[in-house]
């Protein structure tokens, strides 16, 4: 079922067309593939096509593939596809399945760093499309013509320019700021993606969640690829279409490795001799570490020297070969478009459809104090307005209760309370150091820091077994900022602490369930990253201490903290995205780590200096990638209970999180 | 020359939340104090090199959260130390009666060789304060636990204000330097073999 989900053109029109003409598609069509995509093509335009369009996957002709190729405009942005036909080639060595690894779906031309064109004395021109990452498309071939006119289309809805290095080579979206290419370019390849189209949806997403049946050891994998499982609702037990999908990406892996790797590093081998864009040349040519270092810190000093010691491979780097991607980023949600999710008396219709809408693209500021608080769970997503505005009323109660209790605490009385005392100085001398370079909360006697202060004594007696840690400013500290209100932003920072707590437990046994998972997922995501940590004492992984304990809140700029919060808040695809988003920032920068041959304190330092670096984008496209690429197997190496998750034992405290979770 | 390892000294700075750490190692390095600084999570380093008897060498001063709670870390993050830092804000009680926690909690997890004659530095920070007279540890008393505890060195420091800070940590690298194991501090290709370790362990006279 997922075959069909993820291949399944049937809503393409153009394509089923010129499938009927290639004859009969050899797969079962089931309906959630043409409910999946449908409506989610609106607004875009075909502004260039070309039949037999065609990729060479090995020498023989038998094994060519030919496709449409399209250029599509969608929401002022280009994107390019070809899909390979069905049922052509009979007798061909590949199946349908390695055909359609090579498909290429809707790339985006904010990803593809250039294109060149090939005019061979004898034989049909090619193109070869070279991403920002470095990585390539296979060559595809046009049997018709047409590459002129092509090139033509894009340079009216793209930025394109030709190289001064080579007539050859035109360049896509040239920043003027070598930095800013720098910050855009990948280090990480797109893993798998099951997209369709930019903004297509995860197809199992919209099956409906009806049967939990299957799933029996599953509290703890909420949200995995485990319960993309359990919510797809697979009809039958062995067509299971999270089981296919990862079959499909293992096979992936591997064809592209067979294929792909060969054809086009034999094309890059030509290029070099032709002349090929200077750049380009020192990508392919030069070992990967320098070409890293080179991308990373252009302006270093230690990086024109030769490699100081040969990087293993990363495992997954073949696919960047494989075409496929995390999902473009969306703009953020707005007010119109969140209207649209509710009814009448302001019930979130399709919980589900919203919070991956959030995944996707985050909330405009303006709306995330009404959105913050279903995100926490704080108010459900199927209240009214009504049950709302009196649900808040009540806390407000409520909270007015748990200040008291330490309001009404007298000097006399604090003077024989020591853990008092403790407490308060502790939060009295973080507040003034939480963000106080934000208006919000700089100068002296600011308000908020009072509330700041006032909240999380509140919660310390709330909560009085966990109490005041450090780091807990840091998480109150935007969620007051979009909140503004004291006890809706105490409400929140509860929700958030359900979540959280474990991470500021006294025998830090929150930080340590997850950074051993977070070991494990680098170990089954980069072996040979895992074993480099392994065999230099960085295995506890205390360097990433940090972005875990605060939610990567010192590593961005605030806006983008609180967009990259929302997206994990959604829990979509995981409750363990930042897991995965602490592989994909490592992967980036793997080469750099193994390559300068890291210790422990150079790792620290190094990581802590990433502050501000990392490209928050992107590098949620690479943790999307990779948690879908990991599946199953990534959710057993996070053990149950892991934080976010909730402890085991209270688990069926919160039932409505089997809906909840994709 | 001598060795990379040997270059190296690694110092730990441990003391209560907010006596003043990060700002002690900020102002030492970078000759700077900023009213803005964050809590510190997880830990942190900076370096600078220093120069003692013609040689070079990097102070590594690592800075960490203050908070009990995150003590357990402290395993990872003071293997290896050549100096330890306990610093206790002048104006704070609890900070200075916490001194001893810290030392041997550092002892505990550091486990260094030679615990008994492991170097230890005391400063008694943010004494520009309401120009003194909010304190509540008085230098005596101070000088008394440091005396008590094999005769840590004792500084009186502001970091707001740069006072003491550079001597204090000249001492502490002269006795990180001193730590070194003695076979370490001369290689084959050193020339200097003879005199220097013995004007080394005078120590600073604090």
């Amino acid at each position: 079922m997922i075959e069909t989900d993820i291949n399944d053109l049937s809503d393409d029109a153009d394509y089923a067309a010129a499938s009927r003409q290639q004859g009969p598609a050899s797969f079962n069509r089931s309906d959630s593939g043409r409910r999946s995509s449908s409506g989610e093509t609106e607004g875009a335009e075909v502004v260039y096509l070309k039949d037999n369009v065609t990729i060479h996957p090995t020498q023989y002709a038998a094994d060519w593939i030919s496709g449409r190729l399209k250029l599509i405009k969608q929401a002022g942005s280009l994107f390019m596809t070809w899909i390979p036909y069905k049922g052509q080639n009979s007798n061909a060595r590949l199946t349908e399945k390695d055909k359609n690894l090579y498909t290429i779906r809707a790339v985006p031309f904010s990803d593809i760093k250039s294109i060149r064109r090939h005019n061979p004395p004898i034989g049909w021109q090619y193109i070869i499309v070279v991403l920002s990452s470095g990585l390539a498309f296979p060559p595809l071939y046009f049997y018709n013509g047409g590459v002129k006119e092509f090139l033509a289309t894009v340079k009216q809805h793209a930025f394109l320019v030709r190289s001064a290095d080579d007539a050859n080579v035109f360049v896509v979206n040239d920043f003027q700021d070598p930095l800013q290419k720098t910050l855009s370019s990948l280090e990480l390849p797109r893993a798998v993606s099951v997209a369709n189209s930019p903004s297509s949806s995860v197809a199992l997403s919209e099956s409906p969640s009806s049967g939990n049946q299957e799933m029996t050891e599953g509290g703890a994998f909420n949200g995995s690829a485990a319960s993309v499982r359990q919510n797809g609702t697979p009809r039958q037990k062995h067509n299971d279409p999270a089981r296919d999908l990862h079959m499909q990406v293992l096979e992936k892996f591997s064809l592209v490795t067979r294929f792909a790797r060969e054809t086009t590093s034999q094309l890059f081998r030509e290029s070099q001799m032709d002349g090929f864009l200077a750049s380009e040349r020192r990508r392919y040519d030069q070992p990967l570490v320098e070409h890293q270092s080179l991308v990373e810190h252009p302006e270093s000093p230690d990086s024109n020297g030769s490699p100081k010691t040969p990087v293993p491979a990363d495992p997954l780097e073949f696919d960047k070969m494989s075409l496929v991607w995390g999902k473009p980023r969306q703009p953020r949600l707005g007010l119109e478009e969140w209207s649209n999710f509710l009814d009448s008396e302001g019930r979130v219709m399709d919980a589900n459809a919203l919070k991956k809408r959030i995944f996707y693209g985050g909330v405009e500021h303006n709306l995330r104090r009404e959105l913050w608080p279903f995100l926490l769970e704080y108010h459900p997503y199927d209240s009214t307005f009504a049950e709302r505005e009196y649900l808040v009323a009540i806390k407000k109660l409520e909270y007015e209760t748990l200040k008291k209790q330490w309001q009404s605490i007298s000097h006399a009385q604090a003077r024989r309370f020591t853990k008092f005392r403790e407490r308060k100085g502790l939060i009295d001398k973080d507040v003034v150091r939480t963000d106080r370079s934000l208006s919000f909360y700089d100068g002296d006697d600011n308000p908020n820091v009072h509330l700041l202060r006032d909240i999380l004594l509140t919660y310390s007696f709330y909560n009085f077994d966990l109490g005041y840690c450090q780091g807990m400013s840091d998480l109150l500290s935007p969620i007051l900022f979009v909140m503004k209100d004291e006890s809706e932003s105490f409400w929140c920072f509860v929700s958030l602490m359900e979540r959280l707590g474990p991470n500021f437990s006294r025998d830090q046994s929150g930080m340590h369930s997850q950074l051993f998972a977070l070991s494990k997922l680098v170990e089954i995501l980069d072996s040979p990253l895992h074993n480099y940590f392994q065999q230099n004492e960085c295995i506890n992984y205390f360097f990433c201490f940090r972005w875990i304990l605060i939610q990567f809140k010192r590593e961005f700029d605030f806006d983008r903290t609180m967009l990259l919060w929302e997206v994990l808040w959604t829990r979509y695809l995981s409750e363990h995205l930042h897991l995965y988003f602490c592989v994909a920032i490592l992967k980036r920068y793997r080469n750099k780590i193994i390559g300068e041959q890291m210790d422990f304190d150079t790792l620290l330092k190094f990581i802590n200096e990433l502050s501000g670096q990392i490209d928050l984008n992107p590098t949620l496209r690479d943790a999307e990638a990779l948690c879908i690429c990991a599946g199953e197997n990534g959710a057993a190496c996070i053990p149950p209970g892991t934080p976010p998750s909730l402890p085991i034992e209270d688990a069926s405290v919160y039932p409505q999180l089997e809906d909840d979770i994709l | 020359m001598a060795s990379r390892r040997r270059m190296l000294l690694k110092v730990i700075i441990l003391g209560d939340s907010g006596v003043g750490k990060t700002s002690l190692m900020n102002q030492y390095v970078n000759r700077k104090f900023s009213n803005q600084y964050k809590a510190t999570i997880g830990a942190d380093f900076l370096t600078k090199e220093v120069q003692f008897e013609d040689r070079l060498y990097t102070l590594q001063i690592w800075d960490t959260a203050g908070q009990e709670r995150f003590q357990s870390l402290g395993v990872a993050f003071y293997r290896g130390a050549d100096c330890c830092v306990l610093v206790y804000d002048v104006n704070v009680m609890k900070s200075f009666e916490n001194l001893n926690n810290w030392r041997e909690e550092f002892l505990l997890q550091a486990s260094p060789s030679d615990p008994e004659n492991f170097p230890f530095i005391v400063l008694g920070n943010k004494v520009d304060i309401d120009g003194g007279n909010s304190r509540v540890i008085s230098e005596k008393k101070a000088k008394a636990w440091c005396a008590s505890k094999g005769n840590i060195p004792y500084f009186e420091t502001s970091a707001k204000e740069g006072f003491n800070v550079e001597a204090a940590f000249q001492c502490i690298a002269r006795n990180a330097l001193k730590n070194e194991p003695e076979e370490e501090l001369y290689l084959p290709d050193t020339i200097d073999v003879s005199g220097g370790q013995q004007q080394r362990s005078t120590g600073c006279e604090c």
